[in-house]
């Protein structure tokens, strides 16, 4: 800031020195003149009052010490031009007075040079604060700008609805989607536009949510002018300077496109995955024949046995009705194998639901047990009894399990050692559950161990080589891991992870 | 070894529970006795051959099949008279086994009459 001394010269601050002396000199010698014009030479009265006005000027426009300089000078100049004049008193007089004026006028000089320090400090400072609101203004009407230009531009809707549910601010997207003007949108009620049905339904529930201060997500679809659309909502809670929430920013995108895409390509992958399922089914025919026919055996055996009770000589209901009630037991194990084929064969997209993991591979082990047997290999399970439910489709995950096991089999059918498949469950980490598919076989291809997951890729003389592919597919959409491990000392190890929900419910 | 036919016991050789067991209510309504083994490899360790009179055997079982236990029991002249039940016999197995000495060679499901006239026939040797 500035210094009083750097203030103090303020006044003559441009001059230089030699002016500001210079000033002294020229400022008596005017005195001087003016008092031989106008007044009576010899009088040093005329010279004298001159002579303050002469100092006074000096003092005003070049600063103290050159006042002080005029004031010994009009001093010396009196002495010198009336010295015959006066008597010493009178010197003396006119000295005391021009000293007293000198010091007069430097305290007025001080005064002046202060006065003139606070207004430019003053003025410094109000500058200052006019600059700052002058770029705050600018800065807020370029955030307007901004926000009038998300709102104007942007390819997304953008809306403000309020606490009673009428609109606050309508962007052009929307306007467009509904075919009638932003304006008159504005003020209108949301059932007005959408229908009182759907507003209940489907709007209401979440606009409730947010105006209670939660953050919504959801997706659903819209008839508007624009046809049947799928559209991805965000609601967040406004509150202006209030806790109370005063309306929600809802920000909308127009997803159809992308969400047919998608259902095209899931029903494209449930497809792929019922074909290679079928393929497989078909590869089992012999073994789920066989696997239908034992139960079927038992019942043939049970029932002949009743009527072999019945038709002795002696019959014996008790020992009949025991065999009859076997033939109904087997018949019933029967039909739920088919059952079991059944779903597996099914095509249409089965639900994800709470399964118990352990249930769906000891059913698989009861289909593939046969397949197994044909090629001598064992089957053994390490089960985890205690684990959690998953969220699944039970066929898909069925079909992963399945795939795995015909893999291992295939691996194993024209190894000499002996051939053994492990079928684990655990729980590992991350809140996820491990399914591990362990076999003796020929272990993985030499080459790229991932390749086997490609499309295509098979080793064996039959199937599509789709499997592992689809059974990665499968595992992926449901949140889960599927790789491959080569198992010391022989064979191949799958694995897949399936996450367990946050909250497990029982 | 050989084998000595003393005793009228009836071994039945299959993996399928419900088969093994309704297998043994049926021959008891027709008056025999008998004993089921789930394996090839249960059969031979349970040192009964020598009481058997009548074996009667499942082909495809994990482990030793069906086939195997009747040219293990042959090698080790206990020629016992045998009746194969399988669910998926072909004319090549049916041969095979009839020439290594098989009394009938079934296919599952199968005619109780049958069955239990191989086991007489059996039994009458």
């Amino acid at each position: 800031m500035n210094r009083p001394e750097t203030m103090n010269r303020g006044a003559g601050s441009a001059r230089s020195i030699a002016q500001r002396y210079g000033l002294a000199f020229v400022s008596v010698a005017t005195a001087l003149g003016l008092a031989s014009v106008f007044g009576h030479f010899h009088t040093p009265q005329t010279f004298g009052a001159f002579a303050l006005s002469a100092i006074a000027v000096t003092f005003w426009y070049a600063g103290t010490k050159p006042g002080i300089l005029a004031a010994l000078l009009s001093s010396v100049v009196r002495d010198f031009l009336f010295d015959s004049q006066t008597s010493t008193e009178s010197r003396l007089l006119f000295d005391l007075v021009f000293l007293v004026f000198a010091l007069l006028m430097t305290q007025v000089v001080r005064g002046r040079n202060e006065l003139q320090l606070r207004v430019a400090q003053r003025t410094a400072e109000l500058t200052q604060s006019n600059d700052q609101l002058k770029r705050e203004i600018a800065e807020r009407n370029q955030a307007e700008y901004l926000t009038g230009q998300v709102f104007e531009c942007s390819p997304d809707t953008i809306l403000i609805i309020g606490a009673d549910y009428r609109y606050k601010r309508v962007n052009p997207v929307h306007a467009r989607n509904w075919g009638r003007p932003a304006g008159s949108m504005v003020g209108m009620h949301v059932a007005e536009l959408v229908g009182v049905e759907f507003f209940e339904l489907k709007l209401r529930p979440f606009l409730d949510r947010c105006f209670a201060g939660e953050n919504v997500r959801f997706g659903d679809w819209f008839d508007n002018a624009l046809g049947h659309r799928f559209v991805a909502a965000t609601y967040s809670p406004l509150r202006s300077g209030s806790q109370r929430v005063e309306a929600a920013l809802v920000i909308a995108r127009d997803i159809t496109e992308y969400t047919l895409a998608s259902e095209a390509l899931r029903h494209a992958q449930s497809d792929l995955a019922h074909v290679s399922r079928m393929t497989t089914m078909g590869e089992l025919t012999a073994s789920l024949a066989h696997e239908v026919n034992q139960p079927i055996t038992a019942a043939v055996n049970g029932a002949s046995t009743c009527v072999r009770w019945l038709t002795r000589e002696d019959p014996d209901v008790g020992e009949a009705r025991e065999a009859a009630l076997g033939v109904i037991r087997n018949a019933k194990r029967a039909a739920d194998i088919i059952n079991r084929i059944r779903s597996m064969s099914k095509k249409d997209e089965s639900k994800r639901q709470l399964i118990a993991i352990d249930e769906v591979i000891q059913e698989i082990i009861t289909l593939l047990r046969n397949e197994a047997h044909r090629y001598s290999i064992s089957i053994l399970t390490d089960l985890d009894e205690d684990l959690p439910k998953v969220v699944a489709d039970p066929v898909q995950v069925q079909q992963v399990i399945m795939n795995l096991i015909m893999n291992s089999i295939d691996a194993m059918k024209d190894v000499d050692r002996a051939r053994k498949l492990v079928i684990r469950s655990r729980k590992a980490e991350d809140l996820r559950l491990m399914i591990s598919v362990t076999d003796t076989g020929v272990g993985l291809p030499s080459q790229e161990t991932n390749q086997i997951f490609d499309a295509f890729f098979t080793t064996k003389s039959h199937g599509l080589g789709m499997g592992l592919r689809i059974s990665r597919s499968i595992v992926e959409s449901h949140g889960g891991r599927l790789w491959a491990a080569d198992n010391s000392p022989h064979g191949a190890s799958f694995s897949f992870t399936l996450p367990i929900p946050v909250e497990a419910p029982e | 070894m050989s084998c000595h036919k003393e005793n009228k016991l009836v071994a039945i050789v299959d993996d399928d529970d419900s088969v093994r067991g309704t297998l043994q209510e049926l021959l008891r309504s027709a008056g025999f006795s008998s004993r089921a083994f789930e394996s090839a490899e249960a059969f031979l360790g349970s040192g009964r051959q020598q009481e058997t009179a009548c074996l009667i055997t499942d082909i495809r079982m994990p482990g030793m099949s069906g086939l195997e236990l009747q040219a293990r029991l042959n090698a080790e002249r206990c020629r016992i008279p045998t009746v194969f039940i399988t669910a998926h016999g072909d004319e090549e197995m049916r041969l095979q086994a009839l020439r290594a000495g098989a009394v009938e060679f079934l296919s599952k499901p199968f005619d109780d009459e049958v069955l239990i006239e191989c086991v007489r026939t059996a039994f009458e040797r």
